[in-house]
């Protein structure tokens, strides 16, 4: 007896312990006060090099409450990677947080959930001012023609040159108006087999880092990623096999890096070592590269007087519903967070791109590029983003075709036409599927 | 009375002592196995609500051609994997069966990689082969040779993780034949030797029965490991170049947690898994009749 009694207490602890909960709600208490929780993925620091966003963000926090005595908001750190899974969990078990930070690709998942605010008409009113946000953060907000988050984030993809090389070889650096032949003839110039350097690098590895790259050049060259209706590929257009022609061409010049590990930081490494002439990549980047002199300009055109347009992967602020008091202060401090005056403090503090145009008319924003060199161009390069990609649950399915698919034309495993009708056939049998 | 002693009896706290364990292992082994044979007849994300589709996930996969071409990927690496892996090991290990100065050292050496991490050894091959400026490519490049793409290259992506696998898992076959081989009687070895046999001969006809237990042991372990190859496909080459290192694992792993198609995923699950169990029981069923069981 007595020795059951023990193991069934180990047991039974064990269990137990297993099937705890987790409390941390947000609750509307006495005297009208609003407790809200934020869900966000910013560390805090230690280190204080990484803390800066998560100290932005809790001194706008405890700017807002001052306004706004009877609105309290907890800030709960989930790691944006695990932000979906965690908000899925959370939802089924009625736990939602009032705001949650979600990446762009997330919300067509998101989207499925019925706790989801749909701001549709409250984004409408004038003092929201949704039109003052970039025309791509607004489509990755936007599902099924119901606008499901606030811009959170924003960034976009421009090309970083090495002056040094540039000037070595007598080339004049990029200006705002050129073309993918000026770049492709700098990258050959640039490019030296035997001393291992080449023009560009562009990411080879078959993963949304491949495919994102190329949609930008797809819709330069006047293409898009999919029918209107989001039922077909409409990739292996003229247009798509014109923007990979290109980059087949410049591979088969010996003048593209294939990066086949962009996540390992190879292509970082090697531009901050003068190995590269030209990245292509966003303002995180910028501070990987402290030993080289170096310039940053708007992507190429295909034809003189192009629209030089760039691709941006913006994420959200969700709100979920917990009852409209909590709802209405959430959007209360939405609205507070993203007024063009905390942007641009926001913006000082970290860096970030300020998510609203009208930030960058803002007598302070000139400071913006003082302090972060070439960070005022990727703010500017917001004016490029001009189309979004497909808000679609089977989008990453597509992306993965596609993905492959460049990879082998960059090979030379086949012609640019053969490998995006490959991936189109592909692609074709995903979307004809619904969710 | 009765109640009394079923609570007194050893069944129960035995039972009772074994329950913790028994517990996690039918929370994390056997709730899994169940619930992905009901994904597989299902479309699901993992997120919005499921729906029943019957078989329609299995018939999809007659007509994959990525998942023909990972399936292919899968039994090339399995059936060059296996043999180099055992192969190597049993002659290491014959190596290192003797007495030789500093053999404690290439003991623990060959070891070594066994415990590396997965990812620490992925990081040291992408420089060492990397084609641009990896050493192996110098070094060939010395004596004339290359350079070749390796990891990067659509030919040699395949072969180049077996050699890195094979490298990381060897020394796990040389410590069980080195134990194998500790354990072959003296007796038989000196009777053979009175007898006049010659190397070779007490190599075929004595050695190499006695080590049958733990060749099957070796060549059955390293068939399931090497049909579940993941780890170094997801970290250096992402089934790339273009589809050149698609095996199962990594399709169904980039089916259901990055592209939302769980269900499907779950199907190729379990052909991976039924695969592997008839392949494990016909490797079973040979061993009975091949291998000599010394007791």
């Amino acid at each position: 007896m007595k020795r059951f009694g023990l193991a069934a207490v180990v047991a039974l602890a064990m269990v137990v312990a297993a099937c705890g909960s987790s409390g941390g709600t947000g609750s509307t208490g006495p005297n009208g006060v609003v407790n809200l929780v934020l869900w966000m993925g910013y560390t805090p620091p230690p280190p204080p090099s990484l803390g800066a966003e998560f100290e932005s963000l809790k001194s706008l926090v405890a700017k807002f409450t001052k306004l706004h005595p009877k609105i309290h908001i907890t800030m709960e750190y989930v790691n944006n990677d695990d932000a979906l899974q965690k908000v899925t969990v959370a939802l089924q078990g009625g736990e939602q947080p009032d705001i949650s930070y979600q990446y762009g690709t997330n919300m067509p998942q998101v989207a499925q959930a019925s706790q989801v605010v749909n701001l549709t008409q409250i984004v409408k009113q004038p003092r929201y001012g949704w039109s003052d946000f970039v025309p791509g953060e607004r489509d990755v907000a936007t599902v099924g023609g119901k606008v499901l988050g606030i811009p959170a984030l924003v960034d976009n993809l421009a090309v970083v040159y090495n002056k040094t090389l540039f000037a070595q070889h007598h080339l004049a650096p990029p200006g705002p108006d050129w073309t993918w032949s000026q770049l492709a003839a700098d990258a050959k110039a640039i490019s030296d087999p035997a001393k291992k350097i080449f023009g560009l690098t562009f990411p080879a590895d078959g993963s949304e880092t491949t495919v994102w790259e190329y949609e930008a050049m797809l819709w330069e060259a006047g293409g898009s990623i999919v029918t209107p209706n989001d039922s077909k590929a409409a990739f292996d257009s003229p247009a798509g096999v014109r923007a990979l022609t290109q980059l087949q061409q410049m591979q088969q010049a010996h003048s593209l890096y294939l990066d086949f590990h962009p996540d390992a930081g190879t292509s970082e490494s090697l531009f901050n070592s003068g190995k590269l002439g030209m990245i292509i990549t966003g303002p995180w980047d910028l501070s990987a590269f402290p030993d080289v002199h170096y310039g940053v300009q708007i992507m190429p055109s295909f034809d003189p007087g192009g629209s030089h347009q760039t691709i941006s992967g913006p994420d959200n602020w969700v709100v979920f519903n917990n009852g409209p008091a909590r709802v209405s202060a959430s959007l209360e401090f939405l609205r507070f967070l993203t007024s063009p005056q905390n942007l641009l403090t926001n913006a000082m503090a970290t860096s970030d791109l300020p998510t609203r145009e009208s930030v960058q008319k803002l007598p302070g924003f000139s400071q913006f590029n003082k302090k972060y060199p070439g960070a005022g161009l990727f703010a500017t390069n917001l004016r490029n983003v001009l189309q979004a990609r497909p808000q679609i649950s089977q989008y990453p399915r597509v992306s993965a075709a596609l993905g492959r698919e460049i990879v082998a034309a960059l090979l030379g495993q086949a012609t640019p036409q053969a490998a995006l009708s490959s991936a189109a056939q592909q692609a074709n049998g995903y979307l004809a599927v619904t969710g | 009375m009765r109640i009394r002693r079923i609570l007194e009896s050893d069944h129960l706290s035995g039972w009772a002592f074994a329950f913790p364990a028994v517990f996690l292992i039918f929370v994390f082994g056997i709730v899994p196995v169940i619930w992905s044979a009901l994904l597989s007849f299902q479309k699901t994300n993992l997120l919005s609500v499921p729906r029943w589709i019957g078989t329609a996930n299995y018939q999809a996969l007659a007509s994959d051609p990525l998942f023909k071409q990972s399936a292919e990927h899968s039994l090339v690496y399995a059936a060059l994997f296996v043999p180099l892996s055992v192969a190597g090991g049993l002659f290491t290990a014959i190596a290192l069966n003797r007495r030789i100065r500093g053999v404690r050292f290439y003991r623990t050496a060959v070891f070594v990689p066994v415990i590396l991490s997965t990812i620490a050894t992925a990081i040291m091959f992408l420089w060492l082969l990397d084609p641009n400026f990896g050493l192996v490519n110098f070094l060939l490049g010395r004596v004339g040779l290359g350079p070749y793409g390796f990891f990067d290259s659509a030919t040699g992506a395949l072969y180049s993780i077996v050699g890195m696998t094979v490298w990381g898992w060897i020394g796990f076959d040389v410590i069980i034949y080195l134990a194998a081989l500790q354990g072959i009687p003296p007796a038989l070895v000196e009777a053979a030797e009175i007898d006049g046999a010659r190397t070779w001969g007490m190599f075929r006809n004595i050695t190499l029965p006695l080590l049958g237990p733990a060749t099957l042991f070796l060549v059955v372990w390293s068939s399931i490991n090497a049909l579940q190859l993941f780890d170094e496909v997801y970290f250096i080459t992402k089934g790339g170049p273009g589809t050149a290192t698609y095996v199962v694992v990594y399709y169904l792993f980039s089916l259901a947690f990055q592209q939302g198609v769980a269900g499907y995923a779950a199907a190729i699950a379990y052909v991976l898994l039924i695969a592997t169990l008839s392949l494990t029981l016909v490797q079973l069923w040979a061993g009975k009749r091949l291998v000599y069981y010394a007791s």
